[in-house]
């Protein structure tokens, strides 16, 4: 849950990279704490298991300046993507105000995403949380591999099997190089943000 | 596509798999790979060609392997533990309000086990929060497998003053419970916690009277706090032994192994005197004549004077 501090002006949020193993949640926060320097507000938290995969989580604390003269911070957070660390995944959901999907796009983990949306959703689920209310932005990610020559499953068939019924805003990105990273950030920051916004209505608050 | 671009082709895809980290696919096409070559004729060097496959496959098989053997989880750093502290809010229903038990909760669920047992000794100081963190204390061993040192702290605990009689008796039936859940009874039985746990007597087996009943308040269930009363059957020293007949439920059911009764009254022929009592066994009796009663030992702690 997001901690509202009126006194100084400050909200801050936990936004929550999930997804498949192997899909790519770590890179993107690398990515984000190599490129976006000036937003990024401390060190950037892993713990690796064997083969560089996510043991617990990773943490990369982020502000992201002032809306509405509110200070506005966020706490990216990555979760075990390996089908074994469930109950981590579910502490690092805990207070979650907002999440990015991160499916692979290749075409051999297509069962993968759709146990991980799954997964995501059960978690949910037992938080009372419900997937259509939560703030969800689905990235279909990998897609520079194409032209590596790996088989990619076409978006338009992962929008269907991954999106037909959330509905949620979806972008393709490479989190390797970066493509489409930082839009899929800002993209849940701005529904997050509005859906606090409704929910306690912190901007209003503040202006008065 | 021939043979020869086929398996090139197939070998290229299960390598690209393999920089990405997805042993699981990259393993199921060099199979498919072998049962290519395998089921085809001519191929030139066949046996050490599938030789290679073969090697590929091992390879793989012992990766996927390392990677699915659970790893002991590694002590993070202390930024880390912070983090982890901080995602585990202090309204946790478990930590009952205590943002202190609610860290070190946060610190045990991630695996930091020596870090969370160390805060959690620091908790047992707080009356609120003593057998919240026993507990834990306990729960941090046993997930760690090690059911015997979760044992031997209790047993420290019982020889200390750290816990009431009471709050002893409750842990106890915890750590009872999760031996049991974790499967490590087979391990360490009932009957193994029993006799660890089972404290001394202050008092030498010459220096007890022979004694013909005893009086006694209900340390828990329904009828707590009230007097119960019975008749000695059999003494062997500082050890007391009664029979419970089958139609007394009640009582059979509120009294149990490693349940303190203190305040207790023990009458003599010669004298009536009064001490401390622990339940060290309770068994039910399967044949003769008092089949279904139980037999009830309680062990004399100490006398007071």
């Amino acid at each position: 849950m997001a901690i509202l501090n009126l006194k100084n002006n400050e909200i801050q949020c936990k936004i929550v990279y999930y997804g498949p193993g192997r899909s790519g949640k770590t890179t993107n926060l690398e990515f984000i704490h190599k490129h976006f320097t000036k937003q990024v507000a401390g060190k950037m938290i892993s713990i690796d298991t064997h083969g560089d995969r996510t043991l617990f989580f990773d943490f990369l604390p982020m502000g992201l300046g002032k809306i509405k003269g509110c200070d506005v911070k966020a706490q990216l957070y990555t979760v075990p993507g390996q089908v074994q660390y469930r109950a981590t995944r579910e502490l690092v959901l805990k207070g979650v105000d907002g999440i990015v999907f991160v499916a692979d796009s290749l075409k051999v983990r297509r069962e993968k995403n759709m146990m991980s949306l799954k997964d995501l959703h059960e978690n949910l689920k037992k938080m009372s949380i419900d997937i259509r209310r939560i703030p969800l932005v689905l990235q279909y990610n990998k897609r520079d591999l194409e032209k590596q020559g790996f088989p990619l499953m076409p978006l338009e068939k992962m929008e269907h099997e991954l999106n037909r019924q959330l509905k949620v805003p979806s972008l393709s990105a490479s989190a390797l190089t970066g493509a489409g990273v930082g839009k899929t950030l800002s993209q849940i920051m701005k529904l997050t943000l509005k859906y606090l916004q409704k929910e306690f209505h912190w901007a209003q608050d503040n202006s008065s | 596509m021939n043979f020869g671009e086929k398996v090139k082709c197939l070998i290229k895809e299960a390598e690209l798999y393999k920089t990405q980290g997805l042993l699981n696919e990259s393993l199921d096409i060099y199979k498919n790979v072998e049962v290519l070559i395998e089921a085809t004729q001519n191929v030139k060097n066949k046996d050490r060609f599938l030789a290679k496959i073969a090697h590929k496959i091992d390879s793989l098989y012992k990766q996927i392997e390392t990677e699915l053997s659970a790893p002991k989880p590694p002590r993070v750093s202390e930024e880390a533990q912070s983090v982890m502290k901080e995602m585990v809010a202090p309204d946790e229903p478990e930590a009952k309000g205590s943002a202190s038990l609610a860290s070190a909760l946060a610190l045990a669920k991630f695996g930091q086990f020596d870090q969370a047992i160390e805060e959690f000794t620091q908790l047992l100081a707080t009356e609120s929060l003593r057998t919240d963190a026993a507990k834990n204390i306990l729960w941090c061993w046993v997930q760690q497998d090690e059911a015997e040192k979760a044992l031997g702290r209790l047993k420290q605990w019982m020889s200390g003053d750290v816990l009431t009689f009471d709050e002893l008796s409750g842990v106890r039936v915890y750590l009872e419970d999760l031996i049991r859940q974790a499967g490590l009874d087979t391990r360490v039985s009932k009957d193994k916690i029993h006799k660890d746990l089972e404290p001394e007597s202050e008092v030498d087996d010459e220096d007890i009277l022979d004694v013909d009943s005893i009086r006694f308040e209900m340390p828990r269930g329904e009828r707590k706090g009230e007097t119960a009363e019975l008749e000695v059957s059999f003494q062997a020293g500082k050890y007391l032994k009664m029979l419970v007949p089958k139609k007394d439920k009640r009582l059979i059911a509120d009294l149990n192994i490693g349940d303190y009764l203190s305040g207790m009254t023990f009458f003599s022929p010669v004298a009536i005197f009064s001490g401390n009592g622990y339940v060290s066994s309770k068994v039910v009796i399967n044949a003769g004549p008092k089949k279904g009663d139980y037999s009830l030992e309680i062990k004399i702690l100490n006398i007071q004077k």
